[in-house]
């Protein structure tokens, strides 16, 4: 694969649980589809994953049947039978399915899993990285893999935050390049007693995009099993999703939109 | 009730000393006294003994300790010496002594000591709990802490508990405590410590509830070994009537290794929605192969609406599996409480959460009763 371009890694990462990061990467990766781009999203999230879950996928083969085949053989690992496709009204994107098995689960191994990952940068302009919410070995490795590291937080209760500042302080520790690091606040305005600027503070640092908070759109979505970019376009917080992944591809910026439309198109046909 | 002492000890100089002590402390009674352990297995019987003071400086000592905690089932054995050393104090403790004690000793430490390993006598056997769930978010912190404080109300006896979620613990928080010391120092040192030394690494929070705080920076969390922490779960259970250990979410080496050393784990999860249901199945399903999984894990769902037995029933014929406890949703009462370093329990000992937290540790109380007595 040498001198092959690799592609841009969203690694989604919280350090408290439920915060949203499968709802997000499923969103982010339906609307980078959306966009145009061949996109791959993998749950990495291996023991409880929620992605064929909000997706309703009933996948046949997963990650743990990948590290199979790379335990096999590493060289000749091709990721792309271990996938399963997601489509809705003409949009399409790949998914890597977490492990059926509870014991699978247990049994993934976090190098094998970076060298699949590594693979799929190869095949696929996005991937994006639904993880669990701990420095375990596994996810130390998948922020190194990061292009984009999400940090996505909530502000509800004292614990929580004081989680968030922990871990990005912890992520801070790692000698990351800043702007690889991208704090997103989630379910902003939902109840509660903290001001987020006090929040900005404690973490040193302003949010870099704020999503609200509209718990029926993302219940709704997930009993559909719909991305609700792709399923109610008009609900605000579809549009600060599409919004957030436009900072991420610069669609926001006119010129540059035509340009990567051509880069990926060119880049699909020369893989 | 009180202490009847025997007392093992080579130097008579200290044998004299210790016995002065012994004979003029409050709520203890000097049955007999020994230079040489065989003596005291040979003849202290006839004195129905319930605390042993076990000299171990003379070496030779220390193969004595399983004979008399077998020819003394109903007494607690101390170790006493005249320094710390580390080895001998796991030793003994794993040899069948409740504790150690350094000598001279005065008769307030001898009262400690034998306060610290329980008041109701110090063969103390313990109930530990293990929380965990599959995911994070689980309400399990909550219930955690206010379990934890309604089983010392209603017992009177000691509880603790251990902030095992290693990376992002919040008991320290829930409890607005400033710990100087932390899981991670008490599984360190666990190999110097004797249950009387380890107590000092929880921090207070009422006279009988006690906190082992969780690692002050999530990357602390790989200090913390397995075998020392089993060693010091273990220890502390002569400390301790209730132990509560708090988890990481899902299958890993530290929420397996409490789960096998508890005598029951509570598998949690709270009610979103989402396929909290479907996640407890597939957590439930790796118990199962535990024989006595039917005895030893129990579910509870938080965040339950309606919160009654009917639901209860609902989510235990849904999951395949009885539904041990129910707690409602109580979000703006258990955030402000956590807020304010405060638990639901004080703030409003009637409200829903409340009464089902305090339900479950009548449970749970009354099943250890059933069990000892
Ligand atoms: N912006 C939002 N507004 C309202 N509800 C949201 C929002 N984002 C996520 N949620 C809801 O929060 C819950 C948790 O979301 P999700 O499962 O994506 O979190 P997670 O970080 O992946 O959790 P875990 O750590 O358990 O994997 C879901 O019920 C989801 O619908
Ligand atoms: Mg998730």
């Amino acid at each position: 694969m040498e001198g092959a371009r690799s592609g841009i890694v969203i690694t989604v990462f919280s350090t408290a649980s439920a915060v949203g990061k499968t709802l997000i990467s499923i969103n982010m990766a339906a609307e980078l589809a959306h966009e145009g781009h061949h996109v791959c999203l993998a749950d990495l999230d291996l023991q409880f994953g929620d992605v064929s879950n909000y997706l309703k996928l009933s996948p046949t083969r997963t990650v743990a049947d990948a590290q199979k085949a790379v335990q096999r053989d590493a060289d000749a690992f091709d990721p792309m039978p271990f996938l399963t496709q997601y489509s809705y009204k003409g949009v399409n994107f790949s998914v890597l399915a977490g492990p059926l098995e509870l014991a699978e689960a247990y049994n993934m191994s976090p190098l094998t899993i970076a060298h699949i990952v590594k693979q799929l940068q190869y095949k696929f302009d996005y991937l994006v990285l639904d993880t669990t919410s701990t420095f375990s070995e596994l996810n130390l490795s998948l922020l190194d893999l990061g292009t984009i590291i999400t940090f996505l937080g909530i502000v509800d209760f004292i614990p929580t935050i004081k989680n968030m500042k922990s871990g990005c302080d912890t992520i801070r520790s790692m000698g990351y390049d800043s702007n690889k690091i991208r704090l997103v606040l989630n379910r902003s305005n939902s109840k509660t007693r903290i001001d987020l600027e006090d929040v900005e503070q404690l973490l040193g640092e302003p949010f870099y995009h704020v999503l609200p908070n509209d718990f029926v759109a993302a219940q709704q979505s997930i009993q559909m099993g719909v991305p609700l970019v792709l399923s109610s376009q008009s609900a605000s917080l579809a549009k600060e999703l599409r919004h957030l992944v436009g900072r991420y591809t610069n669609q926001e910026v006119e010129q540059t939109e035509t340009q990567h439309g051509v880069s990926s198109w060119f880049r699909k046909i020369f893989n | 009730m009180d202490y009847r002492v025997i007392l093992i000890e080579n130097n008579r100089l200290m044998l004299e000393r210790l016995s002065s002590v012994i004979k003029g402390a409050a709520g203890f009674e000097l049955a007999a006294r020994y230079q040489q352990p065989g003596d005291a297995l040979g003849q202290g019987g006839v004195f129905k003994p319930n605390l042993i003071l076990l000299d171990i400086d003379d070496r030779a000592n220390l193969q004595f300790i399983p004979a008399f905690t077998q020819s003394f089932p109903a007494a607690a054995l101390l170790c006493i010496s005249s320094h710390w050393n580390a080895n001998d104090s796991s030793h003994v403790v794993r040899a069948g002594a409740k504790g150690y004690l350094i000598k001279p000793f005065t008769a307030e430490e001898l009262g400690e000591a034998v306060d610290t390993f329980g008041k109701s006598g110090m063969a103390v056997s313990s109930d530990v709990m293990a929380f965990f769930s599959p995911k994070g978010k689980s309400g399990k912190t909550t219930l955690i802490a206010n379990l934890a404080l309604s089983l010392a109300r209603k017992s009177g006896e000691s509880v603790a508990i251990i902030d095992a979620d290693l990376q992002f613990g919040d008991m320290a928080v829930f409890f607005n405590l400033a710990p100087q010391s932390t899981i991670v120092e008490a599984v360190r040192d666990v190999k110097f410590l004797s249950p009387i030394t380890l107590n000092a690494y929880f921090q207070t929070v009422s006279d009988n509830l006690r906190v082992l705080c969780g690692t002050k920076k999530p990357d602390y969390a790989e200090l913390v070994d397995i075998k020392p922490f089993n060693d010091m779960v273990r220890m502390a259970q002569s400390l301790f009537r209730y132990i509560l250990i708090d988890l990481p979410a899902g299958f890993n080496p530290i929420s397996v290794a409490a789960s096998e050393l508890a005598n029951t784990t509570y598998l949690v999860a709270m009610v979103s929605g989402g396929f909290e249901l479907q996640h407890m199945q597939r957590a439930l399903d790796v118990f199962r192969a535990w024989p006595d999984c039917e005895q030893r894990v129990k579910t509870i769902f938080t965040r339950v609406e309606p919160c009654n037995a009917d639901m209860q029933e609902k989510l235990g014929l849904v999951l395949g599996y009885p539904v041990a406890a129910v707690i409602p949703n109580e979000y703006l009462l258990v955030s402000a409480a956590a807020n304010n370093g405060r638990m639901a329990m004080d703030n409003d000992p009637n409200n829903p959460l409340a009464i089902n937290i305090a339900r479950l540790a009548d449970a749970i109380i009354g099943q250890r009763r059933g069990k000892v007595g």
